[in-house]
């Protein structure tokens, strides 16, 4: 027998310096554009000097102008996260000084009103709507590129643009709605609701959560101004060497890549945190909804295909920089490289941005259906196996690269294995829909867009799949038709159907569903016009990325274009009714759908730490519906009281 | 106990389940079920013209020239058969969804009065096995005609099945922004920037390129394959057509990737064996 004494211990609170938050209370959005623009003119002015004496000019054809806009880009990069206050909290913890808890609340944004947003606020709500502007400010901007592109094969007696000028409208349009679209489902879901689904307070990581999305915010401008300095001439995929001998402005890209892949570094390792170690007390994995899976799977496979990315462009920025040649042929490089290493990221990313869509359908689509969700183990199969499979298809961009034709074998199995689990997907959301009446709402009819759109990119990637059809398919509008199906028709119109989903608890409105169901099936109209067609001029054989083409292709591409502006007008419908309502809508309550998830049980406006008392789970997240009067069982007790054999 | 049964007895099997046979034509004669089984069948003859509406498509520019093109024309010819009837069932449950089962409006859900249906065996095992296997034949498709084409390619192995690998006529294909250039080592180093070649004499391409990455397509033939800088890559064909077919560049190239393209013309032998004299120089090897 020992005895023990217990010491209570005085936890040492850290002490209140000045007013809650200090220095954080000066510093936001505006402070860091100011430190952005002013550390990326210094940084320039010194590079130029160091680089040319006095001889250049601003000219960016110049020697110099590589270096000088890494500078610059550097110079924005440090300089907004500085002005933003990124560096704060790291600096305080040297110093010894840690948050208060008046402080957190400060950085949380208690009090600070619609300012807030404009802060390096550490609220998940708060960064939740935040990626939500940000990807529609990107998809606005992408959608704008669309357009210039459409209008440019729409006009096949002339060429608008110039060749350069229309190929940096074709890669930045890549890369931006790439960049869009990752974010457009996880960024607020994945912020917004997926904590309060968990039955969480906030995430795990709140300051590494508001620097994801600074980071996202600070990675965007260089794109855009890379436009203006050369831009991103070789589609988004930028292969070496042509990437090589672009201007200066591919400098915009690699820098939008890596500050891009940190934020989604960061974004993911929060987020699988979150729900791996927060969810409420008996939210066990086979009663966690299946949304917070699809998240979960999105995160770990961008954590996973992210820096491939990242050390690809870093790769190639110091082939143009410092002459280095992993990617250069003439000094020994490998253009296959590459390939290979931007394909590791290219096709988990795909699924990076289908699966989180996908999970929003899966999850709303019994609240619409009121039926609990078919098979929700086979959901959770389909997640997994596709998350299984994404890291090991890449080669399938390759096929017709002449890097190991051989590999053509392995990865036509791998690729077209993937349709088993995306088939389980199909399985479970056509499962749910059966023998059920619907509740007619906009969330419910983006169901039907996706499934719609699905099957035809689904089935429309099994040729690409297929190495003898991808010889005539590859690098054809075929494809460019195919992955819009599944990345616009499938990912775009489920996080439409999303945003319609989750408006009321988001904005504490109703959106104005009549309008929007306007833009949504316009948009579904313009979509099938624009792509089905671009289907037909790829069958016919016209080539990615060109902006002229015979006269057989000149019907395909009026069709296409007018089917895109269709589209352009269709999204600021939407838009607009997105606006309206936010500002005007009718007052939603707390639980509009009458859902079972957590996250609906918060009030609306959700308190900021979401729930006075941490709920307990104690059933299942779909519990709807009656039992079923033709279940086996019941059929057969009442065949067998029937006295049939 | 004197009635204890053995471990080694099988159970007895449960008789009171009605049989396999008689639980399918039950679930068949519910009406929805044979809806939604009429609709599946009508999308699929609906959807079936686009067998021939896809060739039709892709016969634009030129029917196919070569075995290669006529087996890729195939398997999409294949493929969107085998597809056909699984997208016209989920299209149907989609329509049947709309029409049949019908939907609700209004500010509140309807009532609590949907099947709460959580899993059916049957259906998912169905289902797993249908899509296992028409995966299991779409790769064994794809290898199958893989294996064909790279025999076909390497212009030892004619469509006619006869070797002829001495007789292969060799180009080196060139890419440089934007041109293509064709040589003929077995004819004196002749180079053209239009691609000539001999009705059913193999070819076998070597392709690379002068400076960034093109990527060599002849459309009608069925070729395609990267010119990379510092590497090149093999490919090759058996054309068993004359006519003018088109060759585009498939991978973006820089400013004029658009006019990146030239013409294969197809000849007879003794058209080309004069051409090749007129134009070329003998033949060296």
């Amino acid at each position: 027998m020992s005895t023990a004494t217990i010491y209570q211990v005085e936890v040492p609170q850290p002490k209140q310096h000045g007013k809650p938050g200090g220095i954080m209370r000066h510093l936001n959005f505006f402070t860091g554009l100011a430190g952005g623009v002013i550390l990326a003119a210094v940084f320039g002015y010194l590079m130029n000097i160091q680089f040319a004496s006095g001889a250049q000019t601003a000219d960016f054809a110049s020697a110099s102008a590589g270096p000088t806009f890494w500078a610059i880009m550097v110079g924005w990069v440090v300089g907004f996260l500085g002005g933003m206050g990124a560096f704060v909290g790291p600096i305080r913890w040297m110093l010894g000084r840690d948050l208060t808890h008046d402080d957190a609340e400060f950085m949380a944004g208690k009090g600070q009103g619609k300012f807030r947003y404009w802060r390096f606020t550490t609220d998940h709500k708060v960064v939740g709507i935040q990626y939500l502007i940000m990807a529609m400010i990107i998809l606005g901007f992408g959608g704008l590129l669309a357009m210039l592109i459409r209008t440019e094969l729409g006009v096949t007696w002339a060429e608008v643009f110039n060749p350069d000028f229309y190929n940096s409208l074709v890669g930045t349009h890549g890369i931006a709605m790439i960049i869009a679209m990752i974010v457009v489902v996880s960024g607020p879901v994945g912020n917004f609701v997926v904590p309060i689904m968990c039955g969480a307070r906030d995430m795990a990581f709140p300051r590494l959560n508001a620097l994801s999305i600074w980071l996202l915010v600070c990675a965007v401008p260089p794109l855009i101004i890379s436009l203006l300095v050369g831009g991103v001439r070789d589609g988004w995929s930028v292969y070496q060497p042509l990437n090589a001998q672009a201007g200066p402005g591919m400098i915009g890209y690699q820098t939008t890549i890596i500050v891009f892949a940190v934020s989604t570094a960061i974004a993911s390792v929060n987020i699988m945190t979150t729900i791996l170690t927060m969810r409420a007390k008996g939210m066990t994995w086979s009663r966690t909804p299946i949304l917070i899976y699809g998240i979960f799977a999105a995160a770990a496979m961008g954590l996973y295909a992210f820096p491939f990315y990242q050390y690809s462009q870093i790769l190639s920025m110091t082939d143009r920089l410092i002459n280095t040649s992993f990617f250069n042929p003439v000094e020994g490089g490998s253009v296959w490289l590459y390939e290979n290493l931007f394909w590791l990221l290219g096709h988990p990313e795909v699924y990076v941005i289908l699966i989180p869509s996908t999970a929003v359908i899966l999850e709303l689509i019994p609240v619409f259906m009121r039926k609990p969700l078919f098979s929700y183990y086979i959901a959770i199969a389909g997640i997994v196996g596709v998350v299984g499979l994404s890291g090991l298809v890449w080669a399938h961009h390759m096929y017709m690269t002449g890097w190991a034709p051989q590999a053509g074998y392995p990865f036509m199995l791998s690729t077209e294995l993937i349709s088993i689990p995306v088939g389980f997907l199909v399985l479970v959301i056509i499962g749910t829909m059966w023998r059920g009446t619907f509740w007619s709402r906009l969330p419910m009819m983006a169901v039907f867009a996706v499934v719609f759109n699905k099957m035809i990119g689904g089935v429309t990637g099994i040729y690409l799949s297929d190495v003898p059809a991808d010889q005539y398919f590859h690098g054809n509008m075929f494809v460019t038709a195919h992955f819009h199906y599944m990345l616009m028709g499938v990912a775009l119109f489920g996080a439409m159907g999303g945003v319609a989903y989750y408006f009321p608890k988001w904005t504490g409105r109703y959106l104005d569903e009549r309008t929007a169901s306007i833009g949504f099936w316009l948009a579904f109209a313009g979509f099938q016009l624009t792509f089905g067609s671009m289907f037909v001029a790829g069958l016919q054989g016209q080539p990615r990325r060109v902006l002229q083409f015979d006269n057989m292709f000149n019907l395909s591409n009026w069709l296409s274009t007018i089917g895109a502006y269709t589209i352009g007008i269709a999204m600021l419908i939407f838009l607009a009714a997105i606006i309206t309502s936010w500002r005007s809508g009718a007052p939603a309550p707390g639980n509009p759908w009458h859902a079972q998830t957590l996250d609906w049980q918060t009030p609306t406006p959700v308190p900021l730490d979401n729930f006075p008392v941490l709920p307990v789970v104690k059933g299942l997240p779909y519990d709807y519906g009656v039992p079923d009067p033709l279940a086996p069982e019941k059929v057969e007790a009442e065949l067998q009281k029937a006295g049939t054999p | 106990m004197a009635d204890t049964v053995t471990p080694s007895e099988p159970p007895e099997a449960p008789t009171n389940r009605p049989p396999a046979m008689h639980r399918l034509h039950e679930w068949l004669s519910r009406k929805y079920v044979r809806h939604v089984l009429i609709i599946t069948v009508v999308i699929g003859f609906l959807l079936l013209p686009l067998c021939w509406l896809l060739l039709a498509a892709m016969n634009q520019s030129g029917a196919p020239a070569s075995g290669i093109m006529e087996d890729i024309e195939q398997t999409v010819f294949v493929f969107t058969l085998v597809a056909i009837p699984i997208t016209a069932f989920v299209f149907a449950v989609l329509v049947y969804s709309l029409i049949g089962w019908k939907g609700r409006s209004g500010e509140e859900p309807p009532n609590n009065d949907n099947p709460a249906i959580r899993n059916n065996t049957v259906a998912v095992v169905t289902w797993t096995v249908v899509s296992s296997v028409l995966v299991a034949f779409f790769v064994v498709w794809g290898m199958l005609e893989l294996a064909n084409i790279t025999a076909n390619s390497y212009g030892t192995q004619p469509i006619n099945g006869q070797i002829k690998a001495d007789d292969v006529l060799i180009v080196n294909v060139t890419g440089q922004q934007w041109v293509w250039t064709f040589e003929y080592p077995q004819y004196d180093k002749y180079s053209s920037d239009i691609l000539y070649l001999e009705k059913d004499r193999p070819v076998l391409f070597n392709v690379t390129s002068k400076d960034v990455v093109h990527n060599f397509w002849a459309v009608e033939l069925g070729v395609k394959i990267d010119a990379n800088p510092g590497a090149v890559t093999q490919t090759g064909v058996t054309p068993n057509k004359e006519g003018i077919f088109n060759v585009r560049c498939a991978e973006l190239c820089g400013l004029h990737h658009a006019y990146m393209e030239t013409q294969i013309r197809v000849f007879g032998e003794e058209t080309f064996d004069s051409w090749m004299r007129e134009n070329g120089g003998g033949k060296t090897s």
